[in-house]
Parts: structure tokens; C-alpha cells; sequence
């Protein structure tokens, strides 16, 4: 079939592109607390095709994956800065719902409530609010969640894991699409905040891969182009 | 051209942040300097394949789908109103506050502000006033003929005059705290206003409600930690150039694009 090579090499020409811009929000995202880098899956399509011509395999891109790795821990030493060390994420109250986030970056709302630069309220293991006693002296957060004021109990950090699957919301946040579940043996750093999981470098050297994968498809795309016209151009010699 | 914007966003955000330590450094001896961080959160994402879409008539489920991202915003910058390292200056009217709180201030136009600045000094009617002239809320005189003021822990000032072994109550300073500290809107001046952020200033004596107390003799100093803060504007600058090296490589398979015949 002519045109077969061009048809071919376009899903993955598309594929190569989207790819690049899933390196780029990687790389534009490597400052962003608790952030986890993605990774494009690819794909072949196997059409059989009719009156017994050998089938076409076509690569796509079909869905992508995420590194759930956990990032690097930076200390800031905030009272509201948390981690959380291995699987499990925050819940925060947002006007679209309830979202996971690995951002700890909490501070205190005008109410006394513990909540994001957005303004979501973080939520405790029973989905509620946390507020904070005005005259409060010290705050602290033990590994396992619990929250101490001036050295008495007062609540806990909740620590969640979605029970299907998740979509980005943005913002550093996601959407369970199934629900979540109380995590029960989450770790909670006080003072630290998770660092995005990307490594530059290497997201780098994948970005060069795709450029290169890329040109090289466009660079097929050129020569099929020329054969087929000096094809054409032999043809019309012929007659 | 998403890719295009997306690594533009990347610059954007790292630039934010060379700004937000550059204003840290050049404030590493202002007095009671509160270091603020620009955070980031990633934008919104364009959603091709929904995660759990049924991908044939079996029901396969397509386990991730394809969400692309389009960036990163600067969510915040935050300020952090720690606690400051003390630096001893021996002079009376030098305050520092150990712990939670800040000085309530008069503006000029009635208004109050408040600072964690206590190098106060006695304008020529003997009240006492901050640096730049603004008077302390508390409405302190001191006596022209007063030897020595001692301040206590707790924010009450005595005066001492000519031989006299005790000394004698001329006022007391009271302190200051916000639910949400973050949340308070700096004027510059080492001042800051009261937002619907940072909530109601609650006032109190040192000490109490959760207040610190009060050092005389001594001023908070700054506090950015220079070697973080440098650390921070490496990391930034290679955040930049990386976004960078993204636009360019991003810009090449575009021109690739367009060659195609």
C-alpha cells in the first residue's frame, strides 16, 4: 500500500511530541513539593488488514505512567511543614472536594485551622477539620500522625491511600477516583517537606532521545517523500 | 506547543524564586527578617484518556490514561516568622522578642502595624519610638531626668532616677500575636499589617497566651541562613537553564515539524 511508512510513523511522531511536553511539566515541575514525576507508555497497534495484506504495526502512545518514588526531604523546620515517608498522602478540603496531596506545606488559616497556601483545610484521620488552640505554644507531630499541643494530645494528622485509581487535579493535588482509605502505618515528618521526584538529568537525557527519535521520523518521513516522487517521476518518464 | 509554554512556565517559576532569595540576602542584616520561600504547585492537566476509561468492548480498563501537564504556578510565597538568633547590643531600649509575638506600632496616619524590630529609641518628648520615628502603642515615656530603664521579661519598664536603689513603674509593653503570622502583609519597614489572612491581633503581656518574652539589651537578628539561601539560588539557576534547554529541544522538533513535506 503506498503511504503505508508515512501513515505508520505519524502516531508516533505525536506520540514523540507528547512525550516531550510530559519531560517538560517534569522539568518545569522539579521544584515542586511532593511532585511526582511522569513517564509516557507506548503501545503497538496491530491492524489486520484485509484482502490479505500483511499487517500494519503501528507505535502510539496509549496511556503514562507516574513514579510514586518518594522525593528527597528538605528541612525547613516549620511547625506546619510535613512529610509523610513512604506510601500515603494528605487530604484537604477543597470547594471541587476532597483531594490527596504529598505537599506538606501547611500553615494556619485565619480560623486557627491548618490548611494550604490555597487555603484547604487539612483533614485528621476522621476527615475533619484541624484547629489550632490561638494561645498555642508548641505544636508537635509525632511519627505516627498524632498531634500534640503544649504537650498534651489534641487530634491527628490524617494519612490516606486512594482505593482505585487517581487523576491529577493540579495544584499539587489529586482526585481518588474510588475513594481512599485510612492509611494505617504512615510516618509523618514534622518540619520536612518532600521534595518533587524528578531527576532533570535523566527526564534530560529521555527529552534528547525523543528530539532524536523525532528527527529521525521526520527525516523517514523526507525520504519516503523523495522516493515515492522519483517513483512517480519514473513512471511518467515510462510513459 | 505545549511544550513550548509548559518549559516557559518552568523559567517563570525559577525566576520568581532568584527574586525571592535575592531579596532574602540582601536582608541577612535586617533586623528580625523574616526569610520568605516561593512554593510551586503544578497546573492544571489536559486530560486526553481518562484514567479507568473501558478501552474495548470487554471492559478493559485503561489503567492510567493520559493526562498532560501544562506547568507549574508559583502557589505561594511564604514567610517565615521563626525565631531569629540574639545579638547582644547592651542598649536599654533594645528588645527582643524570645518566642512568639511582635511590637504594636503607630503609623503616622493612626493606623497600628507591627514589627519583631525592637530597636526602639526616645524621640525628644521622651516617647518611645521605633528606628524610623513611629511611636509604640503602648504610648511608653520616659522621663527626661531617668538614669537607667530597666524592662522586664514580662514587659514591665521601670525607670530609674538620680541615687535611687529602686526603680519606679513608668509603663509596660504588651505584645502581639496573629492566628495565621504567615498571613500578615509586610509595609517594608520591618513592618507588617493585619490581613483577613493572618486574623484579629490578639494582645497580650509577654509571657502569657502563648507570647514570648521580651530581652533587653538584645535585637533579633535576621533570619535568612545565607548558605541555605545560596544553595537555593544554585538550585534555581540550574531550574532555569534546564527549562531553557527544554524551550530549545521542544523548539527543534517544531522546526522538524514544519520541514516535513
Amino acid at each position: 500500500m503506498m503511504g503505508d511508512n508515512s501513515i505508520t510513523s505519524l502516531p508516533r511522531q505525536s506520540g514523540l511530541l507528547e512525550t516531550a511536553q510530559i519531560i517538560a511539566n517534569n522539568i518545569a515541575n522539579a521544584s515542586t513539593p511532593g511532585f511526582k514525576a511522569e513517564g509516557p507508555i507506548f503501545a503497538e497497534y496491530v491492524s489486520a488488514s484485509a484482502n490479505r495484506q500483511p499487517s500494519t504495526s503501528i507505535g502510539h502512545l496509549v496511556g503514562h505512567s507516574t513514579d510514586f518514588s518518594g522525593g528527597a526531604f528538605e528541612k525547613t523546620g516549620n511547625t506546619f511543614d510535613f512529610g509523610i515517608e513512604g506510601d500515603g498522602f494528605f487530604k484537604v478540603t477543597t470547594p471541587g472536594g476532597d483531594r490527596l496531596t504529598r505537599a506538606g506545606v501547611f500553615q494556619l488559616d485565619p480560623n486557627g485551622m491548618i490548611a494550604d497556601a490555597m487555603g484547604n483545610t487539612l483533614q485528621d484521620e476522621g476527615g475533619s477539620a484541624i484547629q489550632i488552640p490561638p494561645d498555642a505554644v508548641s505544636i508537635a507531630v509525632a511519627r505516627d500522625g498524632t498531634l500534640s499541643v503544649d504537650g498534651e494530645i489534641f487530634g491527628n494528622v490524617g494519612v490516606f491511600e486512594p482505593i482505585g485509581e487517581m487523576e491529577r487535579a493540579g495544584a499539587n493535588q489529586w482526585v481518588a477516583l474510588d475513594g481512599d482509605r485510612l492509611k494505617g502505618d504512615a510516618t509523618i515528618l514534622q518540619g520536612f517537606v518532600e521534595q518533587s521526584n524528578v531527576s532533570p538529568v535523566l527526564e534530560f537525557a529521555k527529552l534528547i532521545s525523543a528530539q532524536r527519535l523525532y528527527e529521525a521520523g521526520q527525516t523517514m518521513a523526507e525520504q519516503e517523500h523523495d522516493r515515492l516522487s522519483s517513483l512517480i517521476n519514473a513512471i511518467r518518464q515510462q510513459g | 506547543m505545549d511544550a513550548l509554554r509548559t518549559a516557559a512556565t518552568g523559567m517563570a517559576a525559577q525566576q520568581t524564586r532568584v527574586d525571592v532569595i535575592a531579596n532574602n540576602i540582601s536582608n541577612m542584616s535586617t533586623t528580625a527578617y523574616a526569610p520568605r520561600k516561593a512554593v510551586f504547585a503544578d497546573l492544571i492537566y489536559r486530560t486526553e484518556v481518562n484514567p479507568g476509561a473501558i478501552s474495548s468492548t470487554n471492559g478493559t480498563v485503561v489503567p492510567t490514561g493520559i493526562q498532560i501537564g501544562l506547568g507549574v504556578q508559583t502557589s505561594a510565597v511564604t514567610m517565615d516568622i521563626g525565631q531569629g538568633a540574639l545579638r547582644q547590643t547592651g542598649n536599654d531600649l533594645d528588645l527582643a522578642v524570645q518566642g512568639r509575638g511582635f511590637f504594636e506600632i503607630t503609623l503616622p496616619n493612626g493606623e497600628p502595624a507591627y514589627t519583631r524590630d525592637g530597636k526602639f529609641e526616645v524621640d525628644p518628648d521622651g516617647q518611645v519610638v521605633t528606628s524610623t520615628g513611629f511611636p509604640l502603642a503602648d504610648g511608653l515615656t520616659v522621663p527626661q531626668d531617668a538614669r537607667k530603664v530597666s524592662i522586664s521579661p514580662d514587659g514591665e519598664v521601670y525607670a530609674y532616677f538620680d541615687d535611687a536603689v529602686d526603680g519606679q513603674s513608668i509603663g509596660n509593653i504588651n505584645l502581639v500575636s496573629f492566628v495565621n503570622e504567615r498571613g500578615l502583609e509586610a509595609l517594608g519597614n520591618n513592618l507588617y499589617r493585619q490581613t483577613t489572612a493572618s486574623g484579629e491581633p490578639l494582645t497580650g503581656q509577654p509571657g502569657n497566651e502563648g507570647l514570648g518574652l521580651l530581652e533587653q539589651g538584645y535585637l533579633e537578628e535576621s533570619g535568612v541562613d545565607v548558605v541555605s539561601e545560596i544553595a537555593d539560588l544554585i538550585e534555581a539557576q540550574r531550574g532555569y537553564e534546564l527549562n531553557s534547554k527544554v524551550l530549545s529541544a521542544a523548539d527543534e522538533m517544531y522546526a522538524a515539524a514544519t520541514r516535513i513535506r
